[in-house]
């Protein structure tokens, strides 16, 4: 459905003109529009037309890298300070785990959820399992997402679980993604979800904070 | 051709490559695992002078073709070569392959500065064609040695930084083109320096240029090419073929090969052989078993797996069993020797 109020941010988010975009935002925040309204019905609906158009074509890297510039600019000017836990979503922890140091796929993950109304706590690459479990707790975290491109993490993977079972966080969700691990399944890693890409995590987060996983 | 005692005639490694590029009968269907740093696990040896040092590189290379038999060796060490000999600096890390540390293009680094590195001296790269030289003498043009370089895009990648590159593409095309073009120059001096040294041909692996990575119309326009410039000139300086190796979901790409002057085509497990056999009906085709096969399934699955994929080009010839990917140097051995007794038996 089109707002039309928010077309013209919808529109130039999609082109990935991270200029165009923040000017928009600054022109909808001088009409009075709250940061809230403007993440709901301008960067979840052009998030939302990328994920549907990703579902057609192939997703790649370069396209969502320039939507997702795009909606960061956006939410650094709407919330410099980071995005407040009370204007979030919901909490997610992300992280890219001790022995893997490419982190592309997990800022792209961040990225998409960002854009989608999450706040995304990034504990950056090489991360040891205990800073994820510790940085879980601390934020009230709903899921961690972990990724992973060289299959010599996996083993860093099957840890999280009985990480968080041992500080009590079991009900934590733990999901996964990038290249080495979508090729594995969910019971391999020990996590509840496996992600074909950023946009199939996002899903099912989304189903996951509403209640329907 | 060598006789059997049974009279039927077998051909050596590099003959039945040959054969399957040119989709004549071959006696067994060539296996051409991608073992890079694996080599250097089986010989018990770290990984990080595997990568330095180009005697022990191809020692491992030797080893790993003794005790699995398979029909190619790889010159290979590792994406960062060319970037280090620009100019970018590496963190070398232990049982990983090294990452950049330090762009040499970082945010307002001029091409026009950089040079081309030569081969003979610049960082790793006369240590890869010191590899180069011994296998090719020690296999004695029985077996297929194999060199490697980086496409275009990857390199461009490599040089600064992928988020930098990608975004530069959209904003600046006109300077990332000049990337582009630095970078197909250095693929083809370190390239033909490789063929000089000794390899058959020189892989060019560009997994930047995946439809992962980048949309076709990048591809098409942009990457195609500098590639067809890549391969050209490959083929000038005497390759026996021109091999691209793009991982990930590439059926928006494959049509394009034949045109870039790519001789073989590695596909990787998101497409079907079947698909792959219909976008590039006269093309030679490498692929495409699922690289964590090698890590987590067992012997009896990889053997099944091989089995399958050889089945489905019994007809057509023109095939060259591989992984989709590089094998992990983790991967259990055994694997990699049931993938290589299932070619055996087909």
């Amino acid at each position: 459905m089109v707002n039309p109020e928010t077309n013209k941010l919808v529109e130039v988010l999609l082109a990935g003109d991270h200029a165009a975009a923040l000017a928009e935002a600054r022109c909808l925040r001088t009409t009075g529009m709250s940061p809230e309204r403007i993440v709901t019905e301008g960067l979840e609906a052009a998030m939302q037309r990328l994920d549907d158009k990703c579902t057609v074509e192939s997703f790649n890297l370069l396209e969502i890298m320039l939507v997702g510039r795009a909606v960061s600019a956006v939410v650094n000017e709407l919330y410099p300070e980071g995005v407040p836990p009370e204007h979030g979503r919901d909490t997610f922890v992300i992280a890219t785990l001790e022995g893997d140091v490419h982190d592309l796929g997990k800022n792209i993950a961040k990225m998409v959820l960002i854009g989608k109304g999450y706040r995304v706590v990034d504990l950056g690459k090489d991360c040891p399992v205990e800073t994820l479990v510790n940085a879980a707790e601390r934020e009230h975290a709903h899921a961690v997402l972990v990724s992973g491109l060289i299959t010599p993490v996996i083993p860093q993977v099957r840890k999280v679980r009985p990480a968080l079972v041992e500080r009590g966080l079991g009900g934590i969700k733990v999901v996964a993604g990038g290249a080495a691990l979508k090729q594995s399944s969910a019971e391999s890693l020990n996590v509840d979800y496996v992600a074909e890409t950023a946009f199939d995590g996002a899903r099912y987060l989304d189903s996951l904070v509403r209640g329907e996983t | 051709m060598h006789e059997h005692s049974n009279g039927q005639s077998r051909m050596n490694s590099l003959e039945r490559i040959k054969a399957a590029i040119a989709f004549a009968p071959v006696d067994r269907t060539p296996t051409v695992p991608q073992l890079f740093g694996h080599a250097a696990v089986l010989a018990g040896v770290a990984l990080e002078d595997y990568l330095r040092d180009g005697g022990l590189l191809a020692r491992c290379q030797i080893g790993a073709l003794e005790r699995y038999g398979h029909d190619v060796v790889f010159a290979f060490m590792d994406l960062c070569v060319e970037t280090e000999a620009v100019g970018s600096v590496l963190q070398y890390r232990e049982n990983q392959y090294p990452d950049v540390a330090t762009y040499v293009l970082a945010p307002g680094g001029e091409v026009s500065a950089l040079a081309v590195p030569d081969p003979a001296v610049a960082g790793r790269m006369p240590e890869l064609l010191r590899a180069a030289g011994i296998l090719r003498r020690e296999l004695d043009d029985k077996v297929l040695v194999a060199g490697c370089v980086a496409g275009p895009m990857t390199l461009a990648t490599q040089l600064l930084g992928i988020e930098t590159a990608l975004y530069l593409a959209a904003d600046d095309p006109a300077r990332f083109e000049k990337i582009l073009d630095f970078s197909a120059a250095v693929a083809i001096r370190y390239g033909t320096a490789q063929i000089e040294a000794g390899v058959h041909l020189p892989i060019v692996f560009d997994p930047s240029a995946s439809p992962a990575v980048v949309p076709p119309q990048f591809f098409r326009e942009l990457l195609l090419p500098r590639l067809q410039r890549v391969f050209a000139a490959f083929r000038q300086a005497g390759a026996l073929a021109n091999w691209l190796n793009i991982a990930g979901p590439t059926e928006t790409t494959l049509p394009y090969y034949p045109e870039a002057g790519a001789d073989i085509a590695n596909f990787d497990y998101y497409i079907e052989p079947q698909r792959a056999q219909q976008l590039l009906p006269h093309t030679c085709l490498d692929g495409n078993m699922k690289s964590l096969l090698f890590v987590e399934a067992s012997p009896d699955e990889v053997a099944a797996a091989a089995s399958r994929l050889v089945s489905a080009f019994a007809d057509r010839g023109g095939f060259l069993l591989s992984s989709g990917c590089e094998i992990p140097p983790e991967a259990k051995p055994e694997n990699i020797a049931a993938m290589v007794a299932a070619c055996r038996g087909g």
